[in-house]
Formats: structure tokens, sequence, C-alpha cells
């Protein structure tokens, strides 16, 4: 017997709302419109959350939205589609906040019957949220509080049935770290505090199965596009992850002049040869891993030397690396291992964590901060402060609140060299030596972010000058950013994009062999913009400024001292973003139009 | 004409050395000596005198270049790298 659906193949139609005070469970219905207007990921989440009237609710408070939004590709055979994203307000920044995670979580909370899953309320006591093929129920946590991220996920699938895919927060998300992580199988939706949003609901974890599958349109086209994909993922355009992983990026970065040391007072760091994946390759053991549904496997997962506990290795990525090594001035491998193993266990966000700590290492250095044990290039003090700051313990407390909020407690002097945007720490990439990317920072509704502007691909090409882009750039930043919203919608992996030759034609024809839709590359270039579009209405919402659009005084003005050359004006910044802005089709100074803001509306 | 040819990333895994000479006046003639030294270099990096997709070739760490004609200079360096820098 056959059902007649009322939703595009690959979608259920409908978000699952649980609050998860009761808990109870609603199915919320989703227009045909507003799924192909927003696809999924982080566009649809970002919908949701505009839905849910979230801008002006504080971040931790009960009634705070968080969203884990799957997409249609979840569950399909295409290589990379595996993913999630988390969608909230974020503690951090109190902007929007959309970080993306892998693997089989997303499969199975798809199965659980919504096209997302959409947690508000607080329970009453630490709790596993429990949701069993649409069916909810809460658990006691107790026996978990406390526990770290890997931890807890093993005790909980012992305990539920490994049929069960888990996220669950570390202590940093249950002492409300406003940069803390959720966790599923060792990767983390990591940026803007995510975790500290669940972790106010009482979450510690949210487990996960279910049965109902959605359907493809095209399935035997769509199985033979899916291996074509396949073949190609296994080429060059990836064998830099395959081979190395993105640590690979440490000794360009730092031959360029663009890799962040000692709180980004300089741009290369005289010690890098020794964090690289090229000399780590030969003193410590590396295997690697792979997400669900990927055939790339970038993981590079490298074994502790000596003593140390050894259990399944650690993952190393650039940015762990430049955070917690150059960035605190440490060069000694295994430290930067064990503090990532660390920000994993505690449930930390590696890059605004190494961010923070060596903001307030240059405090110090500054006697800005009575805190003499965290200096600079001192392993144990950075392991130290990344548990203290998990705990909220001791000067954890204020490192806890991340750099922009513990600037201000400091004084202007501490604001001009706090490393972030928007209160988000920046990543690995030197603004200064990398300008059109520092526009990309400025600009970015999530905040300094790396995964939301591509903008470095631009400045690592001969369309501009790195250290004096032109306003062309802008055009070229808004390309990579309108790619970037795309991929993080349908979803797939940004690793892929090497594969491509025409991103937005190819992304149709996936889409509309799962959905049964007759979308173009036109179209999808539209949807790209009203996303974005959405996440700056968000913004605006929440109370977003013209100023916030900026970089920290330490990187206007100045040259990086190992690199003359690399200064960015004032001027040059400001020009740049007013051609953003102008490329954007907003305002000037960066709102969106009434003409931009009727895209947003679903049934306009 | 020697130039300094630095390598990272896959094209130091293909080549086995992180460092080298090569020969040659322009772009081009630089990357098919570095194939004719490092075979490898020719199996995904480089031909006919060209880098591949994926690749990219930075001149004294100063600026982008493609164009197989570009001429080098005594002295200079080229770079040759793995092109996603997203991490």
């Amino acid at each position: 017997m056959s059902t007649v659906r009322s939703s595009p193949q690959g979608y259920h139609g409908c978000y699952l709302r649980i609050d998860v005070g009761q808990p109870t469970l609603e199915r919320i219905p989703l227009a045909e419109t507003e799924l192909r207007r927003f696809l999924g990921g982080s566009g649809l989440g970002v919908h949701l959350m505009l839905r849910e009237n979230s801008a002006l609710v504080d971040p931790l408070a009960p009634a705070a939205p968080l969203a884990f939004v799957f997409s249609p590709l979840v569950g399909s055979p295409l290589t990379t589609s595996a993913k999630f994203a988390v969608v909230s307000r974020s503690p951090l920044t109190e902007r929007i906040n959309d970080s993306l995670s892998s693997s089989h979580f997303a499969i199975a909370g798809k199965r659980a019957g919504g096209d997302a899953i959409v947690l508000v309320g607080r329970a009453a006591g630490p709790s596993v949220l429990v949701i069993d093929d649409g069916q909810v129920r809460l658990e006691p946590a107790g026996d978990l509080w406390g526990l770290s991220c890997s931890e807890t996920e093993s005790r909980l699938r012992a305990r539920l049935g490994n049929d069960f895919q888990i996220a669950t927060i570390g202590p940093a998300g249950e002492n409300l770290v406003r940069y803390a992580t959720i966790s599923h199988a060792g990767r983390h939706a990591g940026r803007g505090g995510s975790g500290a949003v669940l972790g106010s609901k009482n979450i510690k974890a949210v487990a996960v199965r279910g049965s109902q599958r959605t359907p493809w349109a095209h399935p035997q086209e769509l199985v033979a596009l899916a291996k074509r994909l396949s073949d190609k993922s296994f080429g060059p355009a990836t064998a830099k992850y395959r081979e190395l992983g993105t640590a690979a990026n440490l000794l360009v970065f730092n031959r360029l002049g663009a890799l962040p040391t000692r709180n980004f007072q300089q741009g290369s760091f005289a010690e890098a040869a020794a964090l690289s994946p090229e000399q780590m390759g030969e003193t410590h053991a590396r295997t690697r891993a792979s997400c669900a549904a990927c055939t790339i496997g970038c993981e590079h997962i490298y074994a502790l030397g000596g003593d140390a506990d050894n259990r399944g290795g650690v993952r190393l990525e650039y940015e762990n690396l430049f955070a917690l090594g150059p960035m605190c001035n440490i060069s000694d491998p295994d430290v930067v291992l064990r503090a990532s193993r660390l920000c994993d266990d505690l449930g930390l966000d590696t890059i605004s964590a190494g961010g923070t700590i060596a903001f307030a290492m240059e405090c110090v250095e500054r006697e800005l901060l009575d805190a003499p044990w965290l200096k600079f290039g001192d392993g144990e003090a950075l392991l130290r402060a990344l548990e203290e700051t998990g705990r909220r313990q001791g000067l954890g407390m204020r490192l806890a609140e991340g750099s922009l909020q513990m600037a201000r407690t400091i004084g202007p002097e501490a604001l001009a060299f706090a490393p972030q945007v928007k209160g988000l720490e920046i990543p690995g990439y030197e603004p200064r030596a990398l300008q059109t990317m520092a526009l990309g920072f400025a600009v970015g509704t999530r905040g300094a972010d790396h995964n939301r502007s591509g903008a470095y691909e631009v400045d690592f090409s001969e369309h501009v000058d790195r250290r004096r882009p032109g306003n062309d750039a802008a055009l070229l930043a808004v390309e990579t950013e309108d790619k970037a919203a795309l991929m993080d919608s349908l979803i797939l992996c940004k690793f892929l994009r090497g594969v491509f030759v025409d991103f937005f034609t190819e992304s149709a024809e996936m889409l509309n062999l799962v959905t049964g839709w007759d979308t173009t590359s036109e179209e999808l270039r539209e949807t790209a913009r009203r996303i974005v579009t959405a996440k700056k209405h968000f913004n605006v919402l929440c109370g977003w400024q013209p100023e916030e659009d900026t970089l920290p005084a330490r990187f206007l003005d100045n040259p990086l001292p190992n690199d003359l050359s690399a200064t960015l004006t004032t001027d040059r910044l400001q020009a740049l973003v007013l051609a953003y802005n102008t490329a954007r089709g907003w305002t000037p100074d960066g709102y969106p139009t009434e003409e931009g803001l009727d895209s947003l509306r679903a049934n306009g | 004409m020697s130039i300094s040819v630095e390598m990272f990333g896959i094209p130091r895994q293909r080549a086995g050395v992180s460092q080298a000479l090569a020969e040659g006046g322009q772009l081009s003639e630089v990357l098919a000596n570095l194939v004719h030294r490092f075979p490898r270099l020719g199996d995904e990096c480089i031909a006919e005198g060209r880098l591949q997709h994926g690749y990219l070739a930075n001149l004294n760490g100063q600026r982008f270049v493609t164009d197989p004609a570009t001429p080098l200079a005594p002295g200079d360096s080229l770079l040759i790298l793995s092109a996603d820098a997203g991490g």
C-alpha cells in the first residue's frame, strides 16, 4: 500500500519540537516553500531560529531554542553527506551560531522523523534526552555529570544499546563555558557555545535512534551520481586531507607569514616544523579515520608520546594545532596533543580556548592580569588553564567567558588585542597577511569565522594582492561565503569542494535527484544569498550595529612585525566592508533592505 | 639559471624533499625540470609545464602565479603547495 506524501522526497516535512522540561514532543509542519528556500542545515536552522523568535531570548534561558538540523542529503549515498548543524543564538557572541558536525548522529537523528529537532525548556535536573523513533523521554544523568564527552558517550551506548547515536556535552557545557561544544563520536559542533546552551537545559546528552527513512525521487540516478562523486573524491583534489590532514597548512602559513603566533603578535613561529604533520608523522604513530558515509578520510589521529594515556589517540587539525601551539608559543607536540585531548574531553572549542588563553598570557606579560603562572610557552600552564576553564575554577571563571568579555573587565588596552570579532575568537589566519580573509572575519555573521567565509581562497590566488586587496576582492569574498552557505545547508563537507567543476550546477543536480525538484544553479545562488541575509537579519534583531563589522585595533594600521608590508589600514578595511555590503545588496552600513527581507518570508 | 624551489604538502610528499634547485627562466620550464628530477610530481601535481588543479605556485612568498610564461629571475624562490588552505 502506498502513502501519499505531502512533503518533497528527502524530507519529513516537519520538525520535532521538544520541551525538555516536560518532556513533550510536537511535530511542527514545514511547508515545501520553507524547505526549498532554506534547504536544511545552517539555512533551515536560521529560518527556524527566526520562526521561533529566538533573537531576543537570552541564549541560556530555558525558552531559548537549540536546533539539531538535518538536510535532504542526509541518509543518501552521496559522500560526506552525513552531517548536521547545531543552530542557536550564541552565548559567546549573542548573535547567530551555526556549528556543524558529522557522522551517525545525523543519520539516526533524521530517522527519528523530523528534518530538525528543536529543544526548548529546561529539565528539572541533569538528564539524558532519549528520542526513540519519535517518542521522547528523560533519563537521569546524575551519574554522568562531570564525565568527559567520550566517557559519557560510551557509558550511554552501553546503557541504551549501540543502535542509539549520542551527542553529548562535557564538563564545559555543564558549567556554561561560553565556548563549550557538543560532541558526537569524537567530533564536535565546535564554535559559538552550543554546548553551553544544551547544558543550560540540564541536558547532558541527546540519544537518538529511528527507523523513519525518507525516499529519494530518482534512486537509480542518485546512486550512479554518488558513485561518480565518490570516485572523484579519491583523486588529487582531496589528497592533502587524506595524506596529511588539515595540519598540512601549518608550514605553508608559516612560510607566508600568516601563522598567528603569541596571540597574533607575530605571523610566523620559529619552531613550527616540530609541530608539522610531516615531522610528527615521523615521531608519533598516526592512523586515519572517516565520518560515516565519507570517502575522504581526513582525520589524522596521533598517538601520545611517552607513558601518557593512549586511549584511542588524539585527532589533530590545523585549528587546534595553531591555537594550542604557536598562539600560546608552545612547540612541544606532546603538549599540543595533550591539550587537544583535554579540550575534547572537557568539550571546549579549541580555537576559542587557545585564543582566550593566549590573550590572557599576553595580559599577564603586560601586567594587566595577576596570574604569574600563565606564561607563553609554558605547556603545564596551558593544560592548567584549560582544566580550570572547563571546570570554571580559579582563573577559569574568567577564561570561560571568552576573550571579549574578559577584556571588557580588564580595560580598553586589553580590548585592542583580544583576538576576536563579535566575541568569537579568530581562527588560524593572520588577518594582516590575508586581508580578504580579514574582510570575511569582519563581516561574518557568526564572528571571526573560516567556515562560513572561505575568503582565504581569494588570498591564495592570483586574483588579489593578499596584503593590498582592491575592492573587487569583496565580490570574490561574497562568492566564497555563498558557496559555504550552500554547502552548509545541503549539507556537504567543505573538503569535497575541490572536486566540483561547477559547484552550484552540480549541487542542483544532486538536490533534484533526491527531492524531485527542478532547482537550477541560479536558484541555488539565490538560496545561498537568502541564507546569508537571514543570518544578518537575525543579528539585526539581536541588536547588531555596523561598528561590529571590524577587527580589533591590533590589526589596524599596525604592520606585522615580521612583514612590514602586511599593514591593514582602517580605510582599506572600511572600503572592503562597504564593497561587501554593496555586493550583498544591503545598505552601505550593512542592513538588509526591504527587498532582501521579503525574500526571507517563506510564503512571500 | 637555477631557481630555489620550496615544496609543501602533497608536492613535498611526492618529491620526497622540501627544497630543491630547478633549472629554467620561466615558470613552465622550472615545473618541467622539477618533473624531470622528481617524476612522482608528474603523477598528479604537474603536467606539461603547468600545475594541475588543486596546486598553487607562489613567487617569493609574495604573489601567486599561474601563467606558464611567468619570468623568473636569479635569486627567486618558488613555492609549490596544495591549493586548499581551509582547516
